[in-house]
C-alpha cells in the first residue's frame, strides 16, 4: 500500500511539482505549436544551433587531425619489437606513407566531386561532415556550412554518388541535414527506365551503421519495375532537382495489395560520407518549377 | 557553481557525442552521454535539478541530433529526470549496484517515453528493437557507473562527518 505520506515524499517539495508541471506544459505548448505550423526555420532552433555549432566545428576539425595521427600510431605498433634504429626508420616511412595515402584518398574524393560539379546544372557548395546521427530515432548529419555560405532551409544535399538528403536546420556556420535513411524523409523519385513515379523513405534498422535500404512507396502493383532498375529524383517533391541518382532497386514484391513492396539500395555511401555538396538554389535554378510552368504559346505572326 | 558544472557537463556530452559519431559512425547512437548527466544530477541533486538538467540536455539533443519537431527529447528527459530525482529521494541509491539499475531503468524509460511522445505527436521516428534497447542500456550503465564513481572519488569533496 502506498500511503499519502509516501507520495508526498516522492514529490519531495512543492517546488518540484510546480517545476514538473511548468516544464511539461511548456514543452507541450512548444511541440504543439510546431506540429500545427509545420516545418520552418525557427528562431529558438537557430539561436541554440548558432551558439553550440562552433563547438562541433572545432571538434570536427580536431578529430580529422587526430584520426590520421592515430592510424599512424596503430600501424607503427607492429614494428615495436624491432631495433630502435629500424623502428625509427619504419616510423618515418609509415607516417609518410599514411600522409600520402590520406592525400591520395582526399584527392580522389575531391576529384570525384570536382568531376561531378561541372556536369550538374546547379550552383553547388562543397561542405564537410562534422557530425553524424547521435540519436537512435533519427538519421541526420551536420555539415560545416551554414547561412553565411548561402545554405538555405530545405536545400538539397548530394554527393558524387547520389542524393544525400535535405537541409532541415541552418545556423550561421553549420547546418543539420536529414539524410534519406531517416524515417520521416521523403523524396519524389522516378524509375528511369519505365518512368514510374513514387516516393522513397528511410528503412534503416537500429543496428545499421547508416547502411540501410530505402522503401519505394506508392508504386502500383501492375507497374513495370524490375530488380536493378535505376531510381532518380522526379523533381515533383519541389525540393530536389530532377534526374539525380538515388539508388537501384534491390527487391520487388507484389503480394496482392494496391502497391508493390520495393526496396532500393541507396547509391550515396552514407557510411563513408565525408564531403557533400549543398545545392544553393537561386530563383532561376528551380528547374522543376520551370518544368511545371506551362510553355508560353507562340505569338501569332 | 552547480549550474556551471552542469552546463560544462552538457557541453562535454555534446562534444563527446560528436567525436563518437565521427570515429564510430552509426554506432554513436548506442550511447547517450546526455542521459548520464541528468541521471547524475537526479542522484545527487534531487528532482528539480534533474528536471532542469534533463530539459537542457534534451533541447541540446533536439537541436543538434533531433528530428523535425523540437522538444520531444526535452520533454522526455524532463520526465526521466523527475523519475530519477523522485527515486533518489525515496530510496538509497548511492551504491554502484543501485546506480546501475537506475541507469538501465532511465535508458528504458527514455526510449519508451520518446517513442510514445513521437506517436502522440505523429512524428516519424525509428523504434528501438529489444536487442537495441538492451545494448543501449548496458552501454549507458557500464560507462555511467565508471564516470559516476570516478567523479565521486576524485572530483567531489568527501562529505563532512560530525563526530
Amino acid at each position: 500500500m502506498i500511503g499519502e505520506g509516501t507520495v508526498a515524499r516522492v514529490l519531495d517539495t512543492r517546488k518540484s511539482r510546480f517545476l514538473l508541471g511548468g516544464l511539461v506544459l511548456g514543452h507541450l505548448v512548444i511541440i504543439s505549436q510546431q506540429v500545427e505550423v509545420g516545418s520552418g526555420n525557427r528562431l529558438l532552433d537557430q539561436t541554440v544551433f548558432a551558439f553550440l555549432s562552433p563547438f562541433q566545428r572545432l571538434v570536427g576539425g580536431a578529430v580529422a587531425g587526430v584520426s590520421g595521427t592515430w592510424r599512424g600510431y596503430v600501424d607503427l605498433r607492429r614494428v615495436h619489437a624491432e631495433s630502435q634504429a629500424l623502428q625509427e626508420r619504419v616510423r618515418v616511412l609509415e607516417m609518410q606513407l599514411q600522409e600520402e595515402q590520406e592525400q591520395v584518398r582526399e584527392a580522389e574524393r575531391l576529384r570525384e566531386i570536382a568531376g561531378v560539379r561541372p556536369l550538374l546544372p546547379l550552383d553547388t557548395l562543397v561542405a564537410r561532415v562534422i557530425a553524424t546521427d547521435g540519436l537512435p530515432w533519427f538519421r541526420n548529419i551536420t555539415i560545416d556550412r551554414g547561412e553565411l555560405d548561402g545554405v538555405a532551409l530545405n536545400a538539397p544535399v548530394i554527393s558524387a554518388h547520389g542524393v544525400v538528403g535535405r537541409v532541415m536546420a541552418v545556423g550561421p556556420q553549420a547546418a543539420r541535414v536529414q539524410i534519406l535513411l531517416d524515417k520521416s524523409s521523403g523524396v519524389g523519385v522516378r524509375i528511369e527506365r519505365s518512368r514510374i513515379t513514387g516516393v522513397v523513405t528511410g528503412k534503416a534498422g537500429y543496428g545499421d551503421a547508416a547502411g540501410g535500404d530505402l522503401d519505394l512507396m506508392y508504386v502500383p502493383a501492375l507497374a513495370d519495375v524490375v530488380v536493378g532498375d535505376v531510381v532518380v529524383t522526379s523533381g515533383l517533391d519541389r525540393i530536389h532537382p530532377r534526374g539525380l541518382m538515388v539508388g537501384r532497386v534491390r527487391s520487388v514484391k507484389s503480394e496482392g495489395g494496391l502497391f508493390k513492396e520495393i526496396l532500393v539500395a541507396p547509391s550515396a555511401r552514407f557510411e563513408r560520407l565525408e564531403e557533400v555538396m549543398v545545392v544553393r538554389r537561386r530563383p532561376e535554378d528551380h528547374r522543376f518549377t520551370r518544368a511545371l510552368r506551362p510553355e508560353p504559346s507562340p505569338k501569332p505572326r | 557553481m552547480t549550474f556551471l558544472w552542469t552546463a560544462a557537463a552538457l557541453v562535454a556530452a555534446l562534444l563527446l557525442q560528436t567525436v563518437l559519431s565521427l570515429v564510430f559512425p552509426g554506432y554513436a547512437r548506442l550511447f547517450d552521454p546526455f542521459l548520464l548527466v541528468l541521471v547524475y544530477c537526479g542522484l545527487t541533486g534531487g528532482a528539480s535539478r534533474a528536471m532542469l538538467a534533463g530539459a537542457a540536455a534534451g533541447w541540446v539533443q533536439d537541436v543538434h541530433f533531433g528530428g523535425p519537431v523540437l522538444g520531444l527529447s526535452g520533454l522526455t528527459k524532463v520526465l526521466v529526470g523527475f523519475g530519477v530525482g523522485a527515486g533518489s529521494t525515496r530510496f538509497h541509491l548511492a551504491e554502484p549496484g543501485a546506480r546501475v539499475l537506475v541507469l538501465v531503468l532511465a535508458t528504458v524509460m527514455d526510449a519508451l517515453i520518446f517513442n510514445w511522445l513521437a506517436a502522440v505527436f505523429d512524428v516519424s521516428a525509428y523504434a528501438l528493437s529489444p536487442a537495441g534497447l538492451l545494448v543501449r542500456a548496458v552501454t549507458n550503465a557500464g560507462v555511467g557507473i565508471l564516470v559516476f564513481e570516478t567523479i565521486d572519488r576524485r572530483l567531489r569533496p568527501p562529505a563532512r562527518r560530525d563526530l
